[in-house]
């Protein structure tokens, strides 16, 4: 991979997607990590779903974001980014509060994303990923080249996603929010991850 | 009778403008809404493109203020054929019931929109304001607790957070006040105080955060952000040693209650063990930074 390019694995898509599903009438956000050393690019290899209600309020997002912190060192993962998928689908501007938590990012990571998901683009079939994506130039959050974010095998990504759908297993899903309502709830999603990886490995070869 | 558009010399783009401007900043200037978007209609509607439905919205409301009910009518007609299952067409059809004072089919109307969408906060604020209007005000009363029970507060609060914390913090206030048993609204007003920071807010978010636990002591939030609000008026240089030895006490108790939480819920489950382990780590780093 390139310098500045970004990957996206199937296993943070799905997430990702499956989170901003399950809340369609809020904001969702969540962090992207890596599993990769640092280097000029950026694999973002899963996702950590975050909030899906009161995103602007700081105590529960230091708190998620110390939490995932100390779990990344324990499983040599790195936060490399963070996503939002507005409430309102028109608008998939990043709000001020994503720019904060980007920013936040940005100081421990100098090639930190920040993903917004265009609801608009979140229907069956669509063609194209729902995403934007920005990267930090110049002081400043600008979009990226959509030619440098890499989604490998974006038709099987799909499919994956709709066959959690069909098996009803997106309902497994746990953002933090959930897991403060019930601490029992893992927000690692260890269940999730290990069905999402049954789908990719057998037929599909790694994604 | 002359139009508007010859009596003022202004054209078609003006008075959508004009009727945009009036949306926007809540004017209700019924009469000159009626004015200019009747003839907005008659004469421009295919200009107007998607923009015409807000217009037909727009007007309806100011007909019922004008008793035309005939134009309130067809513009309802148009609303009616192009968003033919809408809540937000039915509470408009609801509005025109209740000009005319047919109050039972309104709020037979009103109902249905609420089987279908119990948080529909539109529905509840018309079935509340004819009970204001029929005099019936402990009826009244009885329709806004439920309004705040099936969780409206979180639109309210999510509402006026997009607008400012101290909006937010304001309409919690009154919240609480309505609502003192409700450990939420304590919970969420300590976040939006803690959000603000500053001493003196911490200090109220950590009061807030141990009311909520006072109320429901198996409120994570409340008791992490009890840990989280002692622990940084305990480090911080501007507080009193007695401010920071209670405050380290109130940090060593939440944490306590914290682990002994997690401990229990990871009992049995090894998928647990991650979020116990996290727990466990951030609640020692944070100590080590504050001491």
């Amino acid at each position: 991979m390139k310098m500045g390019e970004v990957e996206l694995s199937c296993l943070a898509y799905a997430k990702m997607y499956l989170h901003a599903s399950q809340f369609p009438r809020s904001s969702v956000n969540g962090l992207l990590l890596s599993s990769s050393p640092a280097g000029a690019a950026v694999c973002i290899t899963d996702c950590v779903p975050l909030l899906h209600s009161h995103l602007s309020l700081a105590p529960i997002t230091q708190l998620a974001l110390t939490q995932v912190d100390v779990w990344c060192s324990q499983t040599q993962q790195r936060i490399v980014g963070y996503y939002q998928a507005n409430a309102c689908v028109s608008d998939s501007s990043p709000t001020p509060c994503a720019l904060k938590i980007a920013e936040k990012i940005f100081e421990q990571c100098n090639n930190a994303v920040l993903l917004m998901i265009d609801g608009e683009k979140m229907f069956p079939g669509c063609r194209v990923p729902p995403i934007v994506m920005y990267e930090r130039k110049d002081a400043r959050w600008a979009l990226k080249d959509k030619h440098t974010i890499m989604l490998r095998q974006w038709e099987e990504t799909c499919s994956i996603v709709n066959q959690l759908f069909s098996s009803g297993d997106q309902t497994l899903l746990v953002d933090f929010d959930s897991h403060l309502d019930d601490i029992t709830k893992d927000w690692t999603n260890q269940k999730l991850n290990a069905k999402i990886m049954e789908l990719i490995s057998p037929a599909n070869g790694n994604v | 009778m002359s139009s508007i558009s010859e009596l003022y010399d202004v054209s078609w783009e003006e008075m959508r403008d004009k009727l945009r401007k009036w949306r926007e900043e809540n004017y209700r200037n019924s009469e000159q809404i009626v004015d200019v978007g009747e003839e907005l209609i008659n004469e421009h509607a295919s200009k107007l493109g998607d923009d015409i439905w807000i217009i037909y919205e727009q007007v309806m409301i100011a007909a019922l203020d004008c008793s035309r009910d005939d134009l309130a009518w067809s513009c309802l007609q148009e609303l009616k054929r192009q968003f033919p299952d809408s809540h937000r067409v039915k509470r408009l059809a609801g509005m025109r019931l209740e000009a005319l004072e047919r109050y039972e089919d309104a709020n037979k109307l009103y109902d249905s929109i609420l089987q279908d969408d119990p948080t529909n906060t539109a529905a509840r604020k018309r079935k509340i304001s004819i009970l204001r209007a029929q005099g019936k005000s402990s009826e009244a009363i009885r329709e806004l607790n439920e309004y705040l029970e099936h969780g409206l507060s979180d639109e309210l609060t999510t509402t006026t957070l997009s607008c400012s914390y101290a909006k937010a913090a304001f309409c919690l206030e009154e919240l609480m006040m309505t609502n003192p048993h409700n450990h939420l609204y304590c919970e969420q007003y300590a976040e939006v105080k803690y959000t603000q920071g500053g001493l003196e807010n911490l200090e109220l978010a950590r009061k807030y955060f141990a009311q909520a636990l006072k109320l429901n002591n198996r409120n994570m939030r409340a008791l992490f952000g009890l840990y989280m609000s002692a622990s940084h008026i305990a480090a911080s240089p501007k507080v009193s040693a007695k401010v920071k030895k209670d405050n380290v006490k109130y940090a060593a108790w939440a944490t306590s209650q914290i682990s002994r939480a997690y401990q229990m819920a990871g009992r049995g489950k090894k998928e647990n063990k991650c979020s116990v382990k996290a727990v466990e780590e951030m609640l020692e780093s944070m100590q080590i930074t504050m001491s």
